[in-house]
This record gives structure tokens, C-alpha cells and sequence, in this order.
């Protein structure tokens, strides 16, 4: 199976937007004659990954390497970089020019940005005087479709740069996608936006339909019928909680990079030992896509009745005799690979859910989100600093604390943040100190309404049958993911009945209507006659979190699409998707 | 029939017909061509004239000074200006393609002049060479020239976009020894060259030489094989044509026409080198001007006598009883005397077949019929009767002859009897009839004298609308060229922005808000158009108020914000950058103030704006630490300042060259020593100062346990792991010392001496520690270091002094003492919720094994 979607379900045209990429960079290239090195970004690969084939490129005439310090080993005389905008990477290149130089090595060098150049880079190669030297170019692969329903942005970075350090480069990227989209599925009529960095997005949005309008009458009516933004800063307790559905666990223990985890190949029952495997991961595996959005104790359920049943036709099948029984055996097996391939990760899972610490901190996860128990969390949180327990981990649950008590009160906070400078090293100052600016870990300094949050949106709910779920909060086994209530309320009712709440959680809210190019009146009633669902397709609402999103809540929308009465395809956007550990990690700078 | 007298003007050439209809008579007054220097551009383009300055003629009552006059086709004055260059006389002058007007003096300097006879700078100049040895004579085409001088060589521009002059080949015979002289050039067009670049004909003696810029090769030509041409003469043997006068090359660049010193015409192909046609004319002087009309013929002028040369039959002859200017253009000559200008054509097959004395065609037939309906004569339906089967193609030739005509009245007479047979005719393309009403209502209004146009409608579909409008709006034409595009449905931004620049250039001393409403209402037509370029033109005019009030309206901020930078509108630009919420403009401005500001008053302008700033920090952080330092300090955030030092000194230890031990520790410290002063100056960071406190501190004593220990393994480790590794190296003493100057917390001290007794498995000194009293986390850090140790027993000695039930069931479980673990689960009070966990737990690894069972054989 491939690791690059299929896309044939989804409810908007992505494979079009997947085409379109494709072809640019081949087209891009392609204009470079004979053979050539491509040296590409690490993260940047990733990504690439996912609109063309490796071998597609090979044929190119390519070699491929990645991007680091170290010099480029290439017999090549022309080599093509293919970065993102990200100022450290320039530095790398003018060093490896420099290097060539200095061997009196003759090459051309191409530099192609992605998505497209930046002053702030091109000074740098100015001010290494290497920017002559150099062809630049932009590539400018705004989006990823990661799955029918599903598009990243690919902004790893995004949550951090915009809390911590004020850049909000990727506010406008995010627009510029969007924007993109418009130009193929017509201009979102209806905006709902939560979040400071949503309701800027918003704003952009509006000034680039004014720079640079999609013509209605080119596209036509347009097929997403609402944008929801939500900014991730709204809501930080859900990423910080651990996923429970199928692929949510195993982002948490096998990190699904690119719709692909890599494991021990032993772990798939291959005999070879010690060498890596990667697994694709999206919904081209039929039995992947029935499973990944389940509660992982009901996916073991539903790998054990399958198999058993699979068990019984192959008993079965001794006593079978006509063809046609045959077929339907055979055509039966064909799932098999599937069902190895799931039992197998499934497996592995539970050597991790079923230890007692990982039990210990699902209870410790949902006590903290109930937020009435203070003293037995920060004991429990101190007891893992004093085992020292993996940073990552602590600075989660304490991220988690930290939110639901809208900070520690100061002696607790000074207290815990020596004890994790002295156990863990006086380098995480850094973070503890982006932490802080981003208000994720913080001295009290007004009574939490965390409990107000909880009980109106019904964060909590008691009871929740995971096999047969009747409210979003089966993906966490009884919490209901804040972001996700959100959305719930920004589909059924926009914004005005909850504007209490609202006001509670960080940031600004907005609701508007927009218009396309203003077209003949006429034709607009033409189509007001038809509209909903006009040729059997659902509209769609997309909804869009700056910031990243959990795949707990991928699925939790997913599940709020199934439901019955739901007049909308959902489509989700997002900048990157995080879990609380690729959240925190992405502000502990690399320091030490 | 009416259609007699419109065929009476026609001329037989062999088997086809040549009409010559007056296009206009010529607006100007007292310009004679024989005085003047006169260069027509094509494409019904401008005529300059300037007096002659190579001839003796007599001043009327005028001034000795000479005028440039650049008048319209039909003589109407566009523009003049004064002539008073140096350099020497004037050799050659031409219309480019753009309609820019060259004029080349003696001495290589090229003049160049807009339609408006305003000069264009900078002056160029053909070259170092063309200045000490004069020009003689050059040879233009559209985009090009030839220049020869008098030291007999060549030199070139082949682009007048870019005009770099670079010399061609010698010629044999041209050089300085053998002085000979050139009889004549001509060019052949980069376009139709194999080589794609420029080729010179020269006649020397009885040479022609091909010249390029490597190389001069001579050609010769062959007289057509077997046929005995009765003009032929054959004193030289056949395949010599010897010296030549005057030679042209045909518009397609296929032909090459001579005459030659005996007066014969000569046309041979370039590529075939075959003879085409030789006609022996009665002269043998050679004629004045030659050109190709169309490709189907020849004309050549000696005074008062026009002769067409086809390649068959005898020439027609014109006479002329006034100096004329053959005007080639691709489908015909214009010619221009002093009181008219006509354009010599081959008759168009569908004119010829309608208005041919006796013409029987359909389409004649049509024109007849609708003479009859108009007569309301019956015999109108009889030719349409007559001619049912082939009305569409009567219907086409109509409309294909009405496209020719100059004539108004004509043009309608032929529509008429188009869109009458249309009405019978059931298959035809209706709206051929339409495009040609379009194209035709275009080309009348380009001909009316005051614009003075004549385009054909075969040179309007070449030169296309879009130049067409180009030019109209370079001569100003504004208004037309705008209802031109809105009729043709074309976009209307090109002419719209050009009158704004025009008017703008025109009205310097219009105030410039009464200004800004003018140009605003006609920008307003049209959407999306560039205010930014408007605004530019009105910063290259010197006026930057209007210009910032242009630029106001634009709506692109990525045109807008690097407009409002160039006119000095820092303040502006960051504004409008920011708000735009691209961050790529915002460095934009924020580099362009950084390079042209001093750092404090570039620090005081970004410290205000968030956005700015934080993007300054995110580069600076990356690129400029030293300047990012100047800035903090400039701006009082003394704590940012100190995390900078922090990282410093981490970047100083991650040097290699700060080996272990090394001198190096010093500074490292002394910066962290730094920090942690710096952070104390205020009250918020009294934290972070303790902690770098902290940190030299730690260092220091690292530092010392690595001297004493000799081994080089405490440096950068936390405060914990200096403990650990003390315990490790069963240096008690030091692990003490430690944790007291850091005032470690006994909790944490139990933690972590439990777990390093475990890692050197000394289970003597952990049962000891865990006796000395009674331990303040109780006996879980005891129990836990040993089940991860793996040892059963000893944990065994902990796990029935955790006093926690449950805590007690779960730790039996770990080690597999499932009995143990369900007693003390079934003593703990939580009602079976632990038992029932320790079951599923138990339970589900069972699963899978059985579950993969029966696939293995499959």
C-alpha cells in the first residue's frame, strides 16, 4: 500500500490541489537540464513525500540528498536546494558554497523556496555573498492533503512561533491557503473564528479577496459553505491529555510522521531482526479507516470478532465445494493483510497502554481535568520529577495543571521550576521561560474558570460507553475535547448562544458573512433556489486550527459528521498535527 | 452596371489585376519629398520629414534652421521640433517597430525621437570606429540597422530594445588597400537567417557578399536550367549576373532582387540560388527607389515613372508628374506624393470575382441580385435562384471584399448584399458577418484623416488590435484606443494607465488633489488596476505628494509597501505592511529602514510596533546576536539581554575548543555570572537571576569534583546527575556536599540516592539507607528501584512496608505474584476496581496470541 492517499472519496477535489503541487515541482525541475542534486530539507522531504513518488523524482535525473552542515558529496554540477523559508537553513547553504569555493569546486546552485521566497532569507545569502551565486526560484506548496478529509499545512512550528516569539509568518500562510482554495472551490460565504491568530486570519483572508479576487463566475457556487477557525491557544488542555482512539495511540507511542509510523520490523512478525519498517497509515486501508477512529479498547474488540469469524470461514472452507463459495473465500482474504498488519500494531500498543504507569497517568490526566483534587497533582507531578521521568512528559501533565488552574500560585511555581532545573539541567530555563511567555506555565494570578468551561460545554461526562458512543468524549473515555465542543456549537448555532464562554477563553471571536465578486443579484437567487444539497453532494464546512490538532479530535469530528441529522461534510485543516509531546517539544529549544 | 467603373481602375499584370486607390489626399502644404529627407513608418505609421541636408535647395521664406516635422499618413502635423545636432550630416532615418523614430548622423551618433519628436535619452552611439571613419550609408529594418563607412566596414545593432553596435565581417575588396566601394547593400532579417542572426548583402565589383558577424562568403546564382529566357543575355556566360546597383530583399526574406549594371532586373531565391525572373528594362540607370509590392511583384521608380515588373507578361507602368515615396507594406505598396497618398494592391480574389468586367461568379451574381431587390426588380430572386448551391461561398466573398474595401460606401454596398444572401443561405457562420462589421468600424475609424491610420485589414490582423491600441495611446489617442479595447472587449488597464502617466506628465502645474480627483475617476473604470505604477510614474515626475496619495488607493499591498519606501513613507509602509499580516513585506521595510536609519532611531521606530519588533528579534536572534544586545539594552529589556549572555555561555561550552577542564570554564562563568546580575536589576526576574546563580555555581563545583576525581564527566550535568554520579563513584561525601550547598529537598534526595544505589546494585548500602530512618516518601522509591532493577527479592524486602494497599497489590503484580497482588486488592477498600483491572491487564496479551493463531498457516 502507499504511503500518498488515494483521494478518490474526498468531498472536495484534493487530488486536483495534490496534482497541481506535483506538477509545479516537476515542471520546476524539469527546467534545469541534466542531471542534478537535489538536496532537500529534512521536515520538508516529509511533506514532499506526500504529493510525488520518490522513484517519480529519480527519474528526473536526481540525486537525493538532505540538508545539513555538512557539505553536499556530489559528483553533480548543479545543485538544487528545496527548502522552507526558515533562516538556518541559509546559513547551511552559504556554508556549503563557501566550502565549494574554497575547493575550487564549479557548480550551479538553485535555491527553491517553499512556498515562496522571503526577504529576511535572501538578505542572509546577500550577507554571506553568496546570493549571486545563486538561481532563486519558489515552489509554492502551501498545503498537504494528508487524507480525504484531512490537510496540513505543514507548519510545524506555527503554535510557538506565534506565542513565543511573535512571528506570525504562519497566519498568513494559513490565509494563503485558504485563499488557494477559494480559487477552486469558490469563496467561503460564512466565517466563524475563535482565537486571536483565527480572527487575523480572517481579516487577511478578506484583504487578499480584495488584492486578489476569485472570480465567482469562474468557479461557480462555492462548495464550502462554512469556515470555522480555531486558534489552538484556545484550547491547550485537549492536546495535553493522551489520545485514546486507534491512531490517536499510536501518534502517541509511534509517532505517525507523514501518514506513515516506522517500526522494528520485528514488531509486524517479519523474521528480521533490527531493521526499520515503515507502515502507511490512511484510509486506502479499508479496515484502518473503520478502526482508526475508535476508542482503542473497542479496536481490540473488533480485530477479535473479525478474526474469529475469518477463523471460522477458514475452517469452513474444508467443506465447501462450489466455485462460487470459493470466490467469496478468496475475495474474503484479500483483507487479511490488513488484519495481520492491525493485530500486529495493535499488539504493540498494549505493551505500552497496559502498564501500570501509563494507567496511573490516565487517571492523573483526567483528575487534572476535573481540577478539584489540587494537592494529589502536584504531588503526583513532583514524584515525576523526583524519578526524573522523561521532561516531555512532566512538562505535559504540568502544562495541563498549569491550564485548569489558570497558574500555580507563586511559591509552588518557583519551587517547581527549581526542582526541574536542578534534575533536569539548567539549559530548560529556555523553555521554561517560552512556556511562560505563552502563558502555558504561569504564576496565578485570577481564580481559574476552568470549572465554568467544564460544566457548560459538558466537558465531563460520566458513563461513556466507548463501543457504542453517543458524544464525542468516547476519543478521551469521558472528557469531551473543548476545541471540539466549539466547533459543535460554531456548526449547529455560531457563536451567539455560547459568547459567555467565549469571553472566558484567550483570545477574540468572529462571525461574518462574506460575498464573493459582486455578480448580478439575479444569478444569486438563481442559485439561493438550489442550494443545500443541489447534486448529491453534502456541502462542506472546513474547519481550520492554527496551532496544530490532535488525531483524538480529526476523529471526534469524524464522528460528529456520521451523526445522524448532519447536514455537512467535514474537511480539516490544520497547520501540523501535534500531540502534547510534539506541542512542548516545540518549545524547548535546542539549547543546551 | 455599376460594377464597370469599379474594374475600370484596375491594371492587368500578366493575369492579375492591380488597383491603386487615393487613400487621402495629403493634409500638409508646401512639402515637397524631393527637398526633404522622409522616412514612412509601416503599418500606415508617421511620416518624418526633414529638409535634406545632402542637397543644395533653395529656402523659401523659411528658416535656415531645419525642422524635424513628423506628420500622421495623411499629412496632418503631429509634432516638430528644432534639428540642431552635431555630428555631421544626417545618413539615414527610419521608423522602428515601437514607432520610435532613428535618425543616424555621420559621425554614428543615434538620435532617437517618440512619435511626439521629443528626444529619447540617452543618445547612443554606433562605436569608436564609425566615429573616425564617418558613416556613408545604413540600411534599416524593423528592429535594426546596418551602418557602412567610409573605411568601408560594417557594424550593427540588431535589437533596438538593447542598442549594442557591434561590428560584421570584413569584405573582401572593402578593405582600406583596395578601396573599392560598395554598389549597394541590403539586409536580410535575423528572422528568416538559418542563423538567427542579422545578414548583410554587400555588391562589390561583381561580387555579392553574405556578411555575418564571423564571416563574409560571396555568392553567386544560377540562371534558371535549360529555359533560354528570351530577356536573357548571355554575354556573361550564363551564371554570372555581374555588378550590381541596387538590390532589395523580398518581405518574406526568401527573394533577393537586383538590378544590375546593364539594367536588368533580377529576382533570385536566397536559399535555392535559382533565377526567378530577369527582365532587361530600356535604362540602364539605375532606378531611385525599388520595392516589393506584396510578394507578388516589383516596382521600381525613376522620376515621373513607376514601372511593376511580375514574373510574367509586361510591366505596367505609372506615371507620375511629382516626386513619390514607395511605402512597402506586406500586402501591397503605398505610395506617397506630395498631395496624395494611394495604396498600390493585387486585386483580392473575392473582389476580383464580384466587380470583374463580366463576371459570372456567385458572388457577383449576389451583388447583382441585391442591385435588383433594391430596384425592386424580379430579377433579383432569378440570381439567387441561379446561384441556390453555392450561396454561402457568394455570401463569403462578400463579406471577405467588403474587409478590403477603403471605401465606406463600397464596404456597406458589399455587407448589404452579404447579410442578403445570408437570409437564404441556412448553413453559414452568422457571425463572420459581424466580426467583419467590428473589424471594419476599427479600421474606418483608425483611417479617418485626424488619426491617420490606413491599415488594410490583412496588415490589421497582422500587426494584431493589441499594438494596435499601443499605438494609438503612444500618439495619445486615448479616448479612441479606450472605446476601441471596450468595443473589442479587450482589457482596458493598458490604455487607462497610460493616460493617467500622460496626464500626469502633461499637467505639471494642475494642484495635486484637483489632480488626484481627474486620475481617480478615470482609474475607477477599471478594476484592479495598478495604482502603485501610476504612483511611481508620479514620483518620477517630482511629485511624491501625489504619488503618496496615489498610492493610497492601491490595493496590493505587495505593490503599495516597496512604492511607499521608495518615496521615503517609512512610517506608512510599516503600517501597511503589518496590517497586510504578510511578514515578508514587514522585513522588507524593516530592512530598508535598518540600512538607511542609525540604530537608535531604527531601534525607536520598530521598538513601537510589536509586530516589527518581534520579526527584527526573530532574525536578529538567528543572524545578529550583537546587534540584538545593542537593542535590548537600548530598550531597557535588560532580562533579554541576560538570557543572550545565558546562551552564550552554552554555546561556549558546546564549542569544541572549550575542552573539558580548559581555561574556558572562566569565562563561561563569568558570563553566567553576568546574567544572573542583569536579571536581579529587575524585580520579575529575581527567578531567573537565583538560577544563574545557581548555575555558576554548579559549574564551579563540577569543575573542582572534576579536578579531584580526574575524570571529566560532571560538566553540564544537572545538579541530580552530579549527585547520581557522585553516589555512583561511591563518593559520599561529595554527593552531600552537593546536596546541601543546593538545599536539595529530602523527598527528592530518597528518590535519587535509592535509584543510584540500584544502578551499582549495592543492596547492602540501599537496605542501610533505607534503615537510617524512616524515609519521607515512604518505601516506594525502594520498591520501585528494585522491580526496575529486576530484583525480586530485594524488592520483596520493601514491598510489605508500603503502607498504601493498593500500592502494595500493584507492586505484587509487577513482579508477577499474582496470589499476592489479588490478597492485598482484596483487602483494598476500592471496591474491586483494582481486581478487576489486574484482570484485563492479565487477560488481554493472552488475546493476541490466540487471535494470530490461525493466520500463521494461511
Amino acid at each position: 500500500m502507499a504511503q500518498i492517499p488515494n483521494l478518490e472519496n474526498a468531498p472536495l477535489n484534493l487530488k486536483s490541489i495534490r496534482e497541481k503541487s506535483q506538477r509545479e515541482l516537476v515542471n520546476l525541475l524539469k527546467d534545469i537540464r541534466g542531471t542534478k542534486c537535489l538536496v532537500i530539507d529534512p521536515k520538508l522531504s516529509g511533506s514532499v513525500s506526500l504529493i510525488i513518488q520518490t522513484s517519480t523524482l529519480k527519474e528526473l535525473g536526481l540525486e537525493l540528498r538532505h540538508l545539513s552542515e555538512e557539505p553536499v558529496q556530489t559528483e553533480c554540477t548543479k545543485v538544487v536546494y528545496l527548502v522552507r523559508s526558515q533562516l538556518s537553513f541559509m546559513r547551511h547553504i552559504a556554508s556549503h558554497i563557501h566550502n565549494d569555493i574554497s575547493k575550487a569546486i564549479q557548480r550551479d546552485y538553485y535555491v527553491f523556496f517553499v512556498p515562496r521566497r522571503s526577504v529576511a532569507c535572501e538578505k542572509i545569502l546577500e550577507q554571506e555573498k553568496v546570493h549571486n551565486l545563486v538561481t532563486v526560484k519558489e515552489f509554492p506548496l502551501y498545503m498537504v492533503p494528508l487524507d480525504e478529509d484531512v490537510i496540513s499545512f505543514e507548519l510545524d512550528l506555527s503554535e510557538k512561533d506565534c506565542l513565543v516569539d511573535g512571528d506570525v509568518s504562519s497566519l498568513w500562510h494559513v490565509a494563503k491557503a485558504i485563499h488557494e482554495l477559494e480559487f477552486s472551490f469558490g469563496v467561503i460565504p460564512k466565517v466563524r473564528a475563535k482565537g486571536k491568530g483565527s480572527v487575523r486570519v480572517a481579516d487577511i483572508l478578506n484583504r487578499m479577496q480584495v488584492e486578489e479576487p476569485v472570480n465567482t463566475n469562474d468557479v461557480g457556487r462555492p462548495e464550502v459553505d462554512t469556515l470555522i477557525l480555531l486558534d489552538r491557544e484556545v484550547d491547550m488542555v485537549t492536546p495535553m491529555c493522551t489520545q485514546l482512539t486507534y491512531e490517536g495511540l499510536l501518534n502517541e507511542f509511534l509517532h505517525i510522521s507523514n501518514g506513515a509510523v516506522e517500526v522494528d520490523s520485528s514488531v509486524m512478525g517479519s523474521q528480521q531482526e533490527g531493521k526499520k519498517m515503515k507502515v502507511p497509515l490512511n484510509s486506502s486501508d479499508k479496515l484502518f479507516k473503520e478502526t482508526r477512529d475508535l476508542n482503542f479498547e473497542v479496536v481490540v474488540q473488533v480485530l477479535r470478532q473479525k478474526a474469529t469469524t475469518m477463523k471460522e470461514d477458514y475452517t469452513e472452507i474444508n467443506s465447501t465445494q462450489t466455485v462460487s463459495e470459493l470466490k467469496d473465500f478468496v475475495k474474503k482474504l484479500n483483507s487479511l493483510p490488513e488484519m495481520t498488519r492491525h493485530i500486529h500494531l495493535a499488539q504493540h500498543l498494549t505493551t505500552f497502554t497496559s502498564k501500570q504507569s501509563f494507567l496511573s497517568q490516565l487517571d492523573m490526566e483526567q483528575t487534572l481535568v476535573e481540577a478539584e483534587s489540587y494537592d494529589i497533582c502536584f504531588e503526583y507531578i513532583e514524584e515525576l520529577i523526583h524519578k526524573q521521568e522523561p521532561l516531555t512528559k512532566v512538562l505535559r501533565l504540568l502544562v495541563l495543571f498549569s491550564i485548569t488552574n489558570s497558574g500555580l500560585p507563586k511559591k509552588q511555581f518557583d519551587y517547581i521550576r527549581t526542582e526541574l532545573l536542578h534534575s533536569y539541567g539548567f539549559e530548560h530555563v529556555v523553555a521554561l521561560n517560552n512556556l511562560e511567555k505563552a502563558g502555558l506555565l504561569k504564576k496565578q494570578e485570577f481564580k481559574s474558570n476552568w470549572q465554568t468551561v467544564k460544566r457548560t460545554l459538558k466537558l465531563i461526562v460520566e458513563d461513556t460507553d466507548t463501543s457504542r458512543p453517543v458524544d464525542i468524549a468516547y476519543v478521551y473515555s469521558g472528557y469531551a475535547p473543548l476545541s471540539i465542543r466549539l466547533v459543535q456549537q460554531a456548526i449547529h448555532s455560531g457563536w451567539r448562544p455560547i459568547e459567555d464562554i467565549l469571553k472566558l477563553l484567550p483570545g477574540p471571536h468572529l462571525e461574518t458573512k462574506r460575498s464573493g465578486f459582486p455578480s448580478s443579484p439575479s444569478v444569486d437567487s438563481l442559485h439561493g433556489a438550489s442550494n443545500g444539497v443541489a447534486d448529491g453532494r453534502r456541502s462542506v464546512i472546513l474547519v481550520v486550527f492554527i496551532g496544530g490538532v490532535t488525531f483524538a479530535e480529526i476523529s471526534a469530528l469524524r464522528f460528529l459528521a456520521s451523526k445522524e441529522g448532519m447536514a455537512y461534510d467535514l474537511i480539516i485543516a490544520t497547520t501540523k498535527i501535534v500531540n502534547g509531546a510534539a506541542l512542548i517539544e516545540t518549545f524547548m529549544d535546542k539549547q543546551g | 452596371m455599376a460594377n464597370v467603373s469599379v474594374a475600370a481602375e484596375w491594371q492587368l499584370l500578366y493575369n492579375r489585376y492591380y488597383r491603386k486607390p487615393e487613400i487621402y489626399q495629403m493634409r500638409w502644404k508646401h512639402v515637397d519629398l524631393s527637398r526633404n529627407k522622409v522616412a514612412c513608418a509601416s503599418f500606415g505609421g508617421p511620416i518624418a520629414v526633414i529638409r535634406d541636408d545632402s542637397k543644395i535647395v533653395q529656402l523659401y521664406a523659411e528658416s535656415a534652421l531645419r525642422k524635424l516635422r513628423i506628420f500622421n499618413s495623411a499629412g496632418v502635423l503631429l509634432s516638430e521640433t528644432v534639428w540642431k545636432h552635431p555630428g555631421g550630416r544626417l545618413i539615414g532615418m527610419s521608423w522602428s517597430d515601437d514607432q520610435t523614430l532613428i535618425s543616424i548622423v555621420q559621425d554614428g551618433t543615434i538620435y532617437r525621437y517618440n512619435i511626439h519628436a521629443e528626444l529619447i535619452q540617452p543618445n547612443v552611439t554606433m562605436g569608436k570606429e564609425c566615429f573616425e571613419q564617418n558613416v556613408v550609408e545604413c540600411v534599416f529594418w524593423g528592429n535594426g540597422v546596418v551602418c557602412l563607412t567610409e573605411g568601408g566596414q560594417l557594424f550593427c545593432i540588431s535589437d533596438f530594445k538593447t542598442m549594442k553596435p557591434y561590428k560584421l565581417a570584413d569584405v573582401p575588396g572593402l578593405t582600406e588597400d583596395d578601396m573599392l566601394q560598395p554598389s549597394c547593400l541590403a539586409v536580410r532579417e535575423p528572422q528568416y537567417t538559418m542563423s538567427g542572426n542579422v545578414e548583410v548583402l554587400v555588391a562589390v565589383g561583381d561580387e555579392i557578399y553574405v556578411v555575418d558577424e564571423d564571416e563574409a562568403q560571396s555568392i553567386r546564382f544560377d540562371e534558371p536550367g535549360g529555359e533560354d529566357s528570351e530577356m536573357g543575355n548571355d554575354d556573361y556566360g550564363g551564371s554570372l549576373i555581374g555588378p550590381v546597383q541596387k538590390m532589395i530583399v523580398s518581405p518574406n526574406g526568401k527573394f533577393l532582387t537586383l538590378f544590375t549594371h546593364d539594367g536588368r532586373i533580377v529576382v533570385v531565391g536566397m536559399e535555392s540560388k535559382q533565377i526567378a525572373i530577369d527582365y532587361s528594362c530600356e535604362s540602364a540607370l539605375p532606378p531611385q527607389q525599388m520595392a516589393w509590392c506584396g510578394m507578388d511583384s516589383v516596382l521600381l521608380y525613376w522620376d515621373e515613372d513607376l514601372m511593376m515588373v511580375g514574373p510574367l507578361g509586361d510591366p505596367v507602368h505609372y506615371f507620375y508628374d511629382e516626386p513619390v515615396i514607395l511605402i512597402p507594406e506586406c500586402d501591397g505598396v503605398r505610395i506617397l506624393s506630395n498631395t496624395s497618398l494611394e495604396f498600390l494592391q493585387r486585386v483580392p480574389d473575392s473582389t476580383e470575382s464580384i466587380f470583374k468586367i463580366g463576371s459570372t461568379s456567385p458572388a457577383a451574381l449576389l451583388y447583382d441580385a441585391l442591385d435588383h431587390f433594391d430596384r425592386r426588380s424580379a430579377k433579383a430572386d432569378e440570381n439567387l435562384r441561379l446561384i441556390r448551391s453555392s450561396l454561402s461561398e457568394a455570401v463569403e466573398s462578400c463579406i471577405d471584399a467588403a474587409g478590403h474595401e477603403f471605401d465606406v460606401t463600397r464596404q456597406r454596398a458589399l455587407l448589404r448584399a452579404a447579410s442578403y444572401g445570408q437570409a437564404f443561405s441556412s448553413n453559414f457562420q452568422r457571425d463572420r458577418v459581424q466580426e467583419t462589421c467590428r473589424t471594419l468600424r476599427v479600421l474606418n475609424a483608425v483611417r479617418d484623416p485626424d488619426i491617420g491610420i490606413p491599415l488594410s485589414i490583412q496588415q490589421y490582423k497582422l500587426l494584431t488590435p493589441v499594438v494596435l491600441i499601443s499605438r494609438l495611446i503612444n500618439a495619445h489617442s486615448h479616448l479612441l484606443a479606450l472605446r476601441i479595447s471596450e468595443y473589442l472587449g479587450m482589457n482596458k488597464e493598458v490604455v487607462i494607465m497610460h493616460w493617467a502617466c500622460a496626464k500626469i506628465t502633461a499637467s505639471p502645474s494642475t494642484p495635486d488633489t484637483h489632480l488626484l480627483e481627474i486620475l481617480l475617476d478615470k482609474l475607477q473604470l477599471c478594476r484592479g488596476i495598478s495604482y502603485a505604477a501610476v504612483a511611481t510614474h508620479a514620483d518620477n515626475c517630482g511629485r511624491r505628494k501625489l504619488a503618496a496619495m496615489l498610492v493610497e488607493h492601491e490595493p496590493r499591498s505587495t505593490k503599495q509597501v516597496p512604492l511607499l519606501l521608495s518615496i521615503g513613507e517609512e512610517d506608512t509602509a510599516l503600517v501597511k505592511a503589518t496590517e497586510s499580516g504578510d511578514t515578508d513585506l514587514v522585513y522588507l521595510v524593516i530592512f530598508h529602514i535598518w540600512q538607511k536609519r542609525p540604530p537608535l532611531e531604527f531601534f525607536a521606530m520598530i521598538q513601537g510596533r510589536v509586530l516589527a519588533r518581534d520579526l527584527f528579534v526573530a532574525y536578529a536572534r538567528c543572524h545578529k546576536q550583537e546587534f540584538l544586545k545593542d537593542f535590548f539594552l537600548s530598550t531597557g529589556q535588560i532580562h533579554e539581554v541576560a538570557f543572550l549572555l545565558w546562551k552564550e555561555s552554552w554555546d561556549m561550552g558546546k564549542n569544541p575548543m572549550a575542552s573539558k577542564g580548559s581555561p574556558l570554564h572562566g569565562p563561561r562563568i563569568k558570563l553566567i555570572e553576568k546574567a544572573s546580575n542583569l536579571f536581579s536589576q529587575t524585580k520579575e526576574h529575581t527567578f531567573e537571576s537565583k538560577a544563574a546563580e545557581e548555575h555558576a555555581k554548579l559549574l564551579r563545583i563540577q569543575h573542582e569534583l572534576e579536578a579531584s576525581t580526574k575524570q571529566a564527566i560532571f560538566v553540564d550535568s544537572s545538579i541530580n546527575d552530579t549527585i547520581r554520579t557522585c553516589i555512583v563513584l561511591r563518593n559520599n561525601r561529595a554527593a552531600a556536599k552537593v546536596k546541601s550547598e543546593f538545599k536539595v529537598s529530602d523527598k527528592r534526595w530518597y528518590w535519587l540516592k535509592t535509584f543510584a544505589l540500584a544502578t551499582i546494585k549495592d543492596w547492602e548500602a540501599l537496605e542501610k539507607f533505607s534503615k537510617e530512618r524512616r524515609p519521607p516518601t515512604g518505601f516506594r522509591p525502594f520498591v520501585e528501584a528494585c522491580i526496575d532493577a529486576d530484583e525480586k527479592a530485594e524488592a520483596l524486602k520493601y514491598i510489605p512496608k508500603l503502607s498504601d494497599l493498593v500500592e502494595r497489590g500493584e507492586a505484587y503484580a509487577r513482579i508477577g505474584m499474582a496470589k499476592e497482588a489479588a490478597d492485598a486488592a482484596a483487602q483494598a477498600n476500592d471496591g474491586g476496581e483494582l481486581l478487576e483491572r489486574f484482570r484485563k491487564t492479565f487477560s488481554q496479551n493472552a488475546i493476541f496470541d490466540t487471535l494470530k493463531m490461525p493466520f500463521q498457516g494461511a
